[in-house]
């Protein structure tokens, strides 16, 4: 029981701080610029171009939209899923909740490369906030990866 | 007691954002009430009723897609109320996302020395699509000029003089004056107007205002 305990502890501190507020941080940009993007889409004012956000291109394209429910908000869900079960690992410390968090964020990875191949190739006009999305995402993807690496060597560690 | 700490912190900073967020997507940059600093001047390029009492000024940018949408609307608008108000052209390139727009300003002015501006203008806003990303646009703007038999020689010359570069600059400058910072931002008898959302609306707006000056 006491070696079990121990290792438990052993992998609770491999999970390095800065990762975990990485997790958090990014899933609160995201989750910020993401309703920022729904915010405008419901609320918005007509069409123009700006210095600062272009012209409105893209979230006014069809891409913008699916099923009349505009991605921002899936995205926005998506973050703040993220932010949620960040928040449950720091309540019950369980490392699974990690571990499923690195496996969606692959998700949201592949669904933010799918929005960046959109904006440069067919739309063909970058939005200054899913720029934002994709590199939170990105980054939570890396930071996701990293997890995962230390997951594999927790478990040659421990086979050994 | 740590956990109900922790997880009314994450509600609290949770409804935090989406209320900020919320807020800040609802801000219009037209709510910021603005004026016009320079009223119209001799050197604008206006159409309608010169001698009307209701000036609609347009900043605007030949390669921006929503003044482009809203051209049409602007056409009709001076079909319908021309006798009764003026509408003034003013160039807000947005050069550093829009390659051509400085050019296609340029463009304009050349070929409103030779009278034909706002023909030239609605050339323009017709075919945005084709010109607005090509590198060599400015063949194109010339072979425009010849469709309305201007001297194309005089407009390439007046399209790069010194004179096109200074008018577009000053109505830039005018637009910064003005807290422009969108294209287009129009200005109703010196009065920054909330971009309409459809043609019914502008019409709305301006005989509003045509009703509360006689």
């Amino acid at each position: 029981m006491t070696s079990l305990e121990t290792l438990l502890k052993k992998r609770l501190k491999t999970v390095p701080k800065w990762l975990i507020w990485g997790f958090v941080i990014l899933s609160f940009i995201g989750f910020l610029d993401a309703t920022y993007l729904t915010a405008k889409h419901y609320l918005g004012i007509p069409i123009n171009c700006s210095l600062f956000e272009g012209c409105e291109k893209v979230t006014s394209s069809q891409y913008a939209t699916i099923f009349d429910i505009p991605v921002s908000l899936a995205g926005a869900g998506y973050y703040l899923l993220i932010f949620v079960l960040m928040i449950a690992y720091l309540d019950t410390k369980k490392e699974r909740i990690l571990y499923f968090i690195s496996r969606l964020a692959l998700l949201g990875f592949i669904a933010s490369l799918w929005f960046l191949y959109l904006q440069l190739f067919v739309i063909k006009a970058i939005c200054l906030y899913c720029m934002i999305s994709f590199t939170t995402s990105t980054l939570l993807f890396i930071l996701g990866l990293i997890l995962l690496q230390l997951e594999s060597k927790e478990i040659a560690v421990n086979k050994s | 007691m740590k956990r109900i700490v922790l997880w009314s912190l994450a509600t609290l900073v949770i409804a935090g954002g989406i209320f900020g967020m919320v807020k800040l997507g609802a801000k219009n940059p037209a709510d910021q009430t603005g004026s016009l600093i320079d009223l119209t001047s001799s050197s604008d390029w206006s159409k309608g009723n010169k001698e009307a009492k209701i000036v609609l000024v347009e900043y605007s940018d030949f390669q921006c897609p929503a003044c482009g949408a809203y051209y049409p609307l602007l056409k009709q608008l001076n079909q319908e109320l021309g006798g009764e108000m003026q509408f003034v052209y003013r160039h807000f390139p947005l050069r550093q996302i829009h390659a051509n727009a400085e050019l296609a300003a340029r463009a304009a002015e050349a070929a409103g020395r030779q009278g034909k501006f706002w023909e030239y203008h609605d050339l323009l806003f017709e075919n945005q699509r084709e010109w607005s990303e090509k590198s060599g646009a400015k063949n194109i703007f010339v072979r425009y000029a010849q469709s309305l038999d201007l001297d194309t020689g005089r407009f390439a010359n007046d399209m790069d003089s010194q004179e096109a570069k200074e008018k577009v600059d000053k109505d830039y400058e005018s637009g910064l004056k003005s807290a422009v910072d969108a294209t287009p931002t129009f200005f109703l008898n010196g009065k920054k107007i909330q971009n309409p959302r459809s043609y019914d609306e502008f019409r709305n707006v301006i005989e509003e205002a045509i009703k509360n000056s006689s």
